[in-house]
């Protein structure tokens, strides 16, 4: 699903943001990308969602080699790809259903077909009875629901979460961790980036290590080593 | 256009100016043009024959080469009496002078005629026999016709310009609208919207923006034409004062509206296009 071979990136001016990383996480897994602020998580986040290229490496998703795909084809790829974030990134001036249909909008499906999905999308995750409230209205939890609802409704074979729950309380952190399971449950790929130990502590899955850019530690002995 | 109201009205103040400029020397071009024709057209040719010529021959042939035109045979006795009547009181000037002095001629009225009209019937009219000289006395509308092709050449450089300065204004104002609403194309391209997907509604709304500031300049050079026109009949003497057609062609509102739309288009691609090359 995604490989990285021997990737860097480097910021003008900046530290090497990531080094040398190579990484392969196959269809269906579910993994944490830990390490601490500044240890890389979110450049290799950015660099799977093509937001930008890498400096030097290969990076293949879905099997295609980013680097030579035509930027036209890059949002189509995207469609492919949930996305969410610590900060939610929804639209303040549109309402949760609004929120939630966008992916399909933009994908220009027909609007009683969009309404069908995003209607049973905020069913699953709990929402439903808040479809015409504005996002500022809703707790940050609710708010992260919607963003997860936003990632799923398009159906990706692959969500990436960059810190989901770096904005919530213990509680709300397991409904967003509970609603990535349950996709990933469903088969899509997911990869979570995250500082918070207990997760990984409480979760046992697959966890890749990240330090000043470069992959210290990759897989489930890392728990048993205590390195997390 | 509803969620950023102040940008909207700045981009349509822009485009409105921008219209409005180029509107403004396009309709003095354009009536310049009119007016140029208007006098060329009040041309009386005059053919001046050798004092040997046959005069009724030589106006045959000027009535022949003048189909539906007045033509008529001047002596050198006429003619004489002519310029003494032109002098009035100071006729007396020309007393003691033989009748020779002034050649006979053959004159054709053209009224209405249009300068390349009138130079091509003098071209003919040298055919004429026993023809010394034409002249057309229209060297001065000649003179003014060379400025206004070199205007119109300075006009289209004007104009271009023009058109550059107000897009890359108009782009930058537009802008702050693409500017507020980052987010939002940032969690378009996030869901996998095309580049043409998140151009298309800050294209359709520089549309109309650009439209509508070309209606509002094109109102505004409609209503400065209908106040200005009386005065400058008035002060250049015109026995038939211009026609707000002739300084403002519906082609030529018609294009300034296009061209605001056009202006509002481009600027707006120009905005968003920085901006998706940007996330």
């Amino acid at each position: 699903m995604i490989q990285l071979f021997h990737v860097c990136k480097q910021y003008a001016g900046d530290a090497p943001a990531l080094v040398d990383v190579s990484v392969s996480i196959g269809k269906g897994e579910f993994v944490f990308l830990t390490g601490r602020s500044g240890a890389g998580k979110s450049t290799l986040m950015r660099l799977v969602f093509c937001a930008e290229p890498a400096t030097s490496g290969q990076l293949l998703v879905f099997g295609r080699n980013v680097a030579k795909e035509k930027r036209s084809r890059i949002p189509h790829l995207r469609r492919a790809i949930g996305v969410v974030f610590q900060d939610f990134k929804l639209l303040p001036d549109r309402t949760v259903a609004e929120n939630v249909a966008f992916p399909l909008e933009v994908r220009g499906l027909a609007s009683k077909e969009v309404r069908r999905r995003a209607g049973g999308i905020l069913r699953s995750v709990g929402l439903e009875l808040k479809a015409d409230k504005f996002p500022l209205s809703l707790s940050g939890g609710e708010q992260q629901r919607v963003a997860v609802a936003r990632a799923l409704v398009g159906d990706p074979a692959l969500l990436l979460a960059d810190e989901p729950t770096g904005n919530l309380d213990p509680e709300r952190t397991l409904e967003v961790m509970d609603l990535l399971h349950a996709a990933n449950a469903r088969g899509t790929t997911v990869l979570v980036a995250t500082h918070d130990r207990s997760l990984l502590e409480r979760y046992k899955k697959r966890v890749v290590a990240l330090e000043r850019g470069s992959v210290i530690a990759d897989g489930a002995e890392i728990r048993r080593a205590g390195m997390v | 256009m509803a969620r950023g109201p102040g940008v909207t009205l700045v981009a349509t103040g822009t485009i409105f100016v921008a219209v409005f400029v180029i509107g403004l020397f396009a309709a003095a071009l354009h009536g310049a043009g009119k007016l140029l024709a208007t006098w060329a057209g009040e041309v009386q040719i005059s053919v001046y024959l050798d004092p040997s010529a046959d005069l009724e021959a030589a106006r045959a042939a000027a009535a022949a080469a003048a189909p539906g035109r007045a033509v008529e045979a001047v002596t050198a006795q006429e003619a004489l009496r002519r310029f003494r009547e032109a002098l009035g009181s100071q006729g007396a000037l020309l007393d003691g002078m033989r009748p020779g002095v002034l050649p006979p001629s053959v004159e054709v009225r053209a009224p209405g005629i249009r300068l390349d009209e009138a130079r091509s019937l003098a071209k003919r009219l040298e055919a004429v026999p026993g023809a010394r000289e034409v002249d057309y006395g229209t060297a001065w509308v000649e003179r003014l016709e060379r400025l206004l092709t070199r205007l119109r050449w300075a006009g289209s450089a004007l104009f271009l310009a023009l058109a550059v300065g107000a897009a890359v204004l108009v782009g930058n104002t537009l802008r702050l609208g693409v500017f507020a609403r980052r987010d939002e194309i940032e969690i378009m391209k996030l869901v996998g919207a095309t580049d043409a997907f998140v151009e298309m509604p800050f294209l359709i709304e520089g549309l109309l923006q650009g439209l509508m500031g070309g209606v509002l300049a094109t109102g505004a050079l409609f209503a400065v034409a209908v106040l200005a026109l009386p005065r400058l009949a008035a002060e250049l003497g015109l026995a038939a004062p211009l026609a707000r057609g002739d300084l403002l062609p519906s082609a030529l509102l018609a294009a300034l509206v296009a061209g605001g739309g056009a202006l509002g288009t481009i600027a707006s691609a120009l905005a968003v296009g920085r901006e998706l090359k940007r996330s």
